[in-house]
């Protein structure tokens, strides 16, 4: 069987095409053969000049002016064919030398290989010998006939020269034709093929043969015809030979001449497409086929079959039909032919027919039947054991992997950019021939010794169907993978990615890139309205935006290193070493770092790769580029989430990502990026380190911020400003320090300081803080609740040529101020004490602040220092208050507490008595150890209002009565305001501040706690006693001196006669002293008492009695009905008489006579009837003997 | 009666929704594949002559029963029809319902 059979193929003329001489570069070769093969069909009418008629031509119907010669050129010759005497057309008629003479010099010797080389071929009816490029000597040698020199030119006048040839060539066999066909219709010749048996010539059939022999001729001369370029002239001669071959029952020759009737006819209705022509064409076709298959069957016994003959008649008119009209008739004809391949006995011709039948299906388009075929091809080539048969083979199966969509990248890259259905994107599911076929692919390339293809393969097999193969064969194709990567060169590479899969897993932004903010040029607040502002990160109104837009954009700045997380999976059970990988990018302004990975078996890993934008402009990055095996891939994110997407919808095999554990994720577009101009770009420090700001609650620091313009742009203009939660323990920021450090050059900084005050912790946080271990302390530094320094900066604006100023974006850095506050001092409590302690009192602690009599109280001090009263509690409103507040320390550090009350723009400084140090020490500081507890007892004597009013109770107890009378009410409010304001300035009045360490300082949130105190008896404390009394010495009846430390006119000084008061100079016995008590009412209405005084010595013994023998006094003691009005004084005098030396303490007292009802609530009488008794404090004298 | 017989069904796109070897030959897996290189072949030709369908239901037999092919293919049929009124059944996807496997494997069986 030969190759590229059709009908029309009768009437071509083989020429042989052989290179002589010396080696022929292979370029040349293929220029030369290339020139030659350009005329392959001659027209009768060019042949004119070259063609002589010596006699008269056979071809008497020869088409001068339309025919042609049609010429095959078969390089490199062929075997002769036992067939050749059947058909004309299998000869070699003619025999070309192609030769290069710059490698054979030697002329002689090219024209002896030349005629060496055309004895080989007896029935060529004409010679020549082309020489190409000859040197300069050989053109001047003698012209030779037998070498037809082309000389060096350019194409066109080569390709002229060859023409000419060709037709002269073909002129010589047309002469040569009409002498052949002349001499056989005269002499007739004995034309025999391998079916006429030579050996057992018995008598009947050389009778036979010889009534054969006119009709054989016949049809030989009909073939010549043919050759000759003459349909009509054969198909007179066909008829007669199919006449004659039918009587004399030839049927071989029968179906030849018949077949060559066809072709003629074919021929000379060239160009023509005719139905009836077809018609005629399929119905001799089919005819003879029959006669081909009759004489199969007739020979069956013969040694030679024809059958190849009746497969070549199919495939010739599968070929003639070969149109998707026609598909079923062609493909019964082609399968039918298939079926035929088992008679063939030589493997040769097997192999041609199914490449015959796999390119006819493949012309109808039946692509898959055409791979089906051509994997017969490769089966039977790999039966072959050498290297070019396994190339072929491994060329054919290359050809099917289209069909069973195993294509290698490179042969698809053709329709990479067409938009494909989502589906088709993936394997064909045929995944048990995929996997055969690429396994042959791999075995061939791997026995045709094409390392970069078995690598393909191997890549391919592994990378789409490592779910079906063994891990024993996963290891195989990694050991192939490597063997093939030995024998390429290093740097190779492969269109078609191995492993591992990798996914696009995230778009890891450095802060500096999410922070580019467009500048909105027509403000001045550029960043405002761009950038995220407010805590919300998610807002209803935005969301609508971006949605539209499934694509975000990101911005890279040139130079500036950015990230891009992939995933990289290895589902196969071998180690992956990865040598290194990068992203791909085609859009060549990005440089990209490579990374190297190892994946151990079934393992998934994140992989953050790295790169610098180099250039303004969009990037786009496809995939990674992966350096595996040995060589070098281009892995598409494209095709992995296609993958993956297939995987989800049960498409494809299996997702390698889920395999290797790792979890789902949606597929990650990849955003549109751009790369701007460089930017400045500020980086903050934080001074002291970037941890937290370790702060105790309430305390306030300065922090220093240092700013460095770590970009190549200067920074021209910047905002700070504040932002996040807990924004006002920020105090202040020092604007001023950078503003004018402003432009801050690259390189520069800038330090300033930042105030803060802690916070105090919510409920919640302490709750949450229970286990008081310095570890968890930690938490209290919420994620969240930090205030932030949103700093907006920009860059210079670019003047563009053309005057337009272009803004390039700013960029917002965010400082968050990790401020973790800490659980410092703590209140434990605060409460109101009535004085049931003994406790130690000295006059500094109870001096009045007054700067004038400073000097004179200190004194006093001195020689004043009797203490340590024993006071009743019980006994009336003179006790002394205490505000006990309760401290923790619960820290670890030590805390210095400074207590101290702010009197009237002035400040007392109240020591305070520690539990744990020695008492009465008069430190001003005291310092309280990690886990220990102090109590400070703030004496709350100075807070007395001046009068005591009604209104104050009218809150207390009238709300029910007075809650229908509007003017009442109208009163109530002013003064429940005014109340509310005396509580208030008490509170404020009181401070605690707290030093730990060296700079840390701060002051104690008390004020909550000192109302809850306050809050039973807060109307105690601001509230004077209606009364107040004390008592002073006179000296004949005058008052000479103040006695008690009541002054009148300074206020601060009257709140102090509530305390117990002394004597300054002790009194002498067995003298009379007088004295005088002093009645203040502190109302606004008269009051009217009865009064008496009593004294008592230490023993508690009333000396007023009548049988005392220690006092003798003089005055009215008792029953003293007095009337005071309101807001003054009225002074009883009296005389004592002390006849023993010691300590006495005098006390009034008095019974109110008709007590309004502000005085009986003060008095908190529960019933009307109560008497209302009003007590003054003990004043205390010192009697001295007198020695 | 040992007979060859490979039942694949053919989604809309040329891929196999569906494959069983339903043949009573002993199995040998070079068989096993030359005969689903046949039948995806066998589709382009297929393809041609059948109507435009989602799927198509091929079978490689070598039994000369016309009648057990027909009602095999009919009750084949309705067992797909079951399978493509599932909900959650994706129309193209792989059909995996190993309760369709038995069944059709028993029919081969019956009808084969």
């Amino acid at each position: 069987m030969e190759p590229g059979v059709s009908i029309e193929s009768g009437s071509a003329i083989r020429v042989a095409v052989l290179p002589v001489g010396g080696p022929i570069p292979p370029a040349c070769l293929r220029d030369y053969a290339a020139l030659v093969a350009r005329y392959a069909r001659v027209d009768l009418a060019s042949l004119r000049p070259s063609y002589s008629e010596h006699q008269k031509s056979p071809f008497a119907h020869q088409p001068w002016d339309t025919g042609c010669l049609r010429l095959k050129f078969v390089l490199g010759g062929c075997v002769p064919s036992p067939w050749e005497d059947f058909q004309s057309s299998r000869k070699v008629l003619a025999v070309v030398g192609i030769c290069h003479l710059p490698s054979s010099p030697n002329l002689d010797r090219v024209a002896a290989d030349f005629v060496d080389a055309a004895r080989s071929y007896p029935s060529a009816l004409a010679n020549r010998c082309f020489a190409f490029c000859p040197t300069d000597a050989q053109l001047v040698e003698k012209k030779r006939d037998d070498i037809i020199m082309f000389p060096p030119s350019d194409q066109q006048s080569l390709e002229l020269h060859m023409l000419t040839m060709i037709q002269d060539l073909s002129a010589s066999l047309l002469m040569e034709f009409e002498k052949w066909v002349l001499r056989a219709e005269s002499t007739g010749t004995i034309l025999k093929t391998p079916l006429d048996s030579q050996s057992s010539l018995g008598s009947e059939e050389v009778i036979k043969a010889k009534k054969r022999r006119l009709g054989r001729a016949q049809k030989i001369i009909g073939d010549y015809c043919l050759l000759a370029g003459s349909p009509a002239d054969a198909n007179a001669h066909y008829a007669t030979a199919i006449e004659l071959a039918r009587l004399t029952g030839d049927v071989f020759w029968h179906a030849g001449a018949l077949e060559g009737s066809v072709c003629a006819l074919v021929v000379d209705r060239m160009g023509e497409s005719d139905p009836v022509l077809e018609d005629e064409v399929k119905f001799r076709y089919y005819t003879i086929i029959q006669l081909y298959r009759r004489a199969t069957l007739q020979d069956n016994a013969q040694r030679v079959s024809p059958v190849s003959f009746e497969l070549e008649a199919a495939l010739k008119l599968a070929r003639y039909l070969c149109r998707r009209q026609c598909a079923k008739e062609v493909s019964d004809l082609l399968m039918g032919a298939a079926d035929g391949a088992k008679a063939l006995i030589d493997a040769s011709d097997r192999l041609i027919l199914y490449i015959e039948i796999a390119r006819l299906f493949g012309t109808l388009g039946y692509k898959r039947k055409a791979a089906f075929f051509s994997r017969q091809v490769a089966q039977l080539y790999l039966q072959q054991d050498n290297a070019y048969a396994a190339m072929s083979a491994m060329q054919v199966l290359t050809m099917t992997t289209t069909a069973y969509h195993v294509q290698s990248r490179r042969t698809s890259k053709r329709d990479h950019s067409l938009p494909k259905s989502v589906v088709s994107l993936f394997e064909s599911q045929w995944s048990t021939i995929q996997m055969v076929v690429l396994r042959e692919i791999l075995m061939s390339s791997i026995r045709a010794a094409d390392p970069l293809s078995s690598w393909s393969a191997a890549a391919r097999l592994l990378r789409s169907f490592y779910p079906l193969i063994t891990p024993a064969g996963q290891s195989g194709l990694a050991s192939s993978l490597a063997n093939s990567a030995d024998r390429l060169p290093s740097g190779t590479r492969c269109a078609d990615p191995c492993l591992p899969f990798i996914r696009l897993h995230s778009f890891p932004l450095h802060p500096s890139q999410r922070e580019i903010v467009k500048r909105n040029p027509h403000k001045k607040d550029w960043w405002t309205g761009v950038g995220p502002s407010g805590p919300f990160i998610y807002t209803p109104f935005t969301k609508g935006g971006t949605s539209g837009s499934s694509k975000q954009e990101v911005n890279w700045i040139v130079g500036e290193p950015v990230q891009v997380m992939v995933e990289l999976a290895n589902p196969c059970s071998f180690d992956l070493v990865v040598e290194s990988i990068y992203l791909s990018v085609h859009s060549g302004n990005f440089d990209a770092f490579p990374v190297s990975v190892n994946l151990p078996p079934n393992t998934s890993k994140l992989v953050l790769l790295s790169g610098i934008p180099t250039e303004v402009g969009q990037v786009s990055i496809p995939g990674c580029i992966v350096h595996c095996f040995g060589v070098i891939t281009e892995h598409l994110f494209k095709e992995v989430d296609c993958l993956l997407l297939g995987a989800s919808q049960g498409l494809v095999l299996s997702d390698p990502f889920r395999c290797c554990g790792s979890s789902k994720l949606k597929s990650v577009n990849f955003p549109c990026i751009a790369v701007v101009p460089p930017l400045p770009l500020l980086v903050a420090n934080v001074v002291g380190g970037d941890g937290s700001i370790l702060l105790y609650e309430g305390e306030i620091r300065d922090v220093l911020i240092t700013l460095t313009n770590a970009g190549t742009v200067p920074v021209e203009e910047a905002n700070v400003a504040l932002s996040g939660k807990n924004q006002d323990s920020v105090i202040s920021i020092a604007h001023s320090t950078w503003k004018s450090a402003l432009p801050i050059k690259p390189g520069g900084e800038v330090t300033f300081a930042v105030t803060l005050r802690a916070w105090h912790l919510s409920l919640t946080d302490l709750e949450a803080d229970g286990s008081r271990s310095p570890a968890n302390s930690r938490r209290i530094a919420k994620e969240g609740s930090n205030p932030f320094l949103d700093i907006h900066y920009a860059g210079p604006s670019i003047n563009s040529e053309s005057n337009i100023v272009s803004l390039p974006p700013g960029r917002r850095l965010v400082v968050p101020l990790n401020i973790c506050v800490v659980q410092g001092m703590r209140l434990v409590r605060a409460r109101l004490l009535s004085m049931e302690l003994p406790a130690r009192f000295t006059d500094a602690h109870l001096r009045p602040a007054s700067s004038k009599d400073h000097i004179s109280n200190d004194s006093d001090v001195m020689h004043n220092d009797i203490s340590l009263l024993k006071i009743d509690p019980y006994k009336g409103s003179w006790d002394l208050r205490l505000l006990e507040l309760e401290l923790f320390n619960p820290t670890d550090v030590v805390f210095d507490v400074d207590v101290s009350v702010h009197l009237d723009g002035t400040c007392v400084e109240q020591n305070f008595l520690s539990e744990d140090k020695a008492a009465g020490s008069a430190c001003h500081k005291t310092r309280i150890d990690r886990d220990y507890s102090a109590r400070v007892l703030i004496p709350l004597e100075h807070f007395k209002l001046p009068v005591l009013d009604t209104s104050f109770f009218v809150k207390e107890n009238g709300s029910d009565e007075l809650l229908g009378s509007r003017a009442a009410t109208l009163a109530e409010k002013n003064a429940k305001a005014e109340l509310n304001a005396a509580i208030n300035s008490l509170i404020s009045k009181i401070k605690v501040k707290w030093h730990s360490g060296r700079n840390s300082s701060g002051e104690l949130n008390i004020k909550d706690a000192i109302q809850a105190a306050l809050q039973a008896s807060v109307m105690d404390i601001l509230l004077p006693d209606p009364l107040t009394f004390s008592f002073r010495l006179t000296k004949d009846g005058n008052a000479v001196k103040t006695d008690s430390s009541k002054e009148a006119g300074d206020d601060s000084g009257r709140s102090a006669d509530e305390s117990v008061l002394r004597c300054k100079d002790p009194i002498s016995a067995n003298e009379m002293t007088h004295m005088e008590v002093q009645i203040r009412n502190n109302t606004k209405e008269t009051i009217q008492m009865n009064l008496s005084i009593s004294c008592k010595d230490v023993a508690g013994e009333n000396c007023f009695d009548e049988n005392s023998a220690t006092v003798l006094w003089a005055g009215v003691l008792s029953d003293i009905y007095l009337e005071v009005p309101p807001l003054q004084e009225v002074a009883h005098p009296f005389s004592i008489y002390f006849l023993v030396p010691g300590d006495y303490s005098l006390q009034a007292a008095s019974v109110i006579i008709d007590a309004t009802d502000v005085l009986r609530a003060r008095a908190k009488a529960e019933s009307p009837d109560e008497p209302i008794l009003c007590r003054g404090c003990p004043f205390h004298i010192h009697v001295v003997g007198t020695a | 009666m040992a007979s060859t017989a490979c039942f694949v069904i053919v989604s809309k796109n040329g891929i196999p929704i569906y494959e069983a070897e339903v043949g009573s030959t002993p199995k040998k897996e070079d068989l096993a594949y030359q005969h689903q290189f046949i039948l995806h072949a066998a589709l382009d030709v297929v393809q041609d002559l059948a109507w435009t369908t989602n799927t198509i239901f091929m079978l490689l037999h070598d039994s000369r029963n016309e009648d057990g092919i027909k009602s095999f293919f009919q009750e084949v049929h309705e067992l797909y029809i079951k399978i493509f009124l599932n909900p959650l059944y994706l129309p193209g996807s792989r059909i995996t319902s190993s309760h369709f496997d038995t069944k059709v494997r028993a029919l081969a069986r019956k009808h084969l």
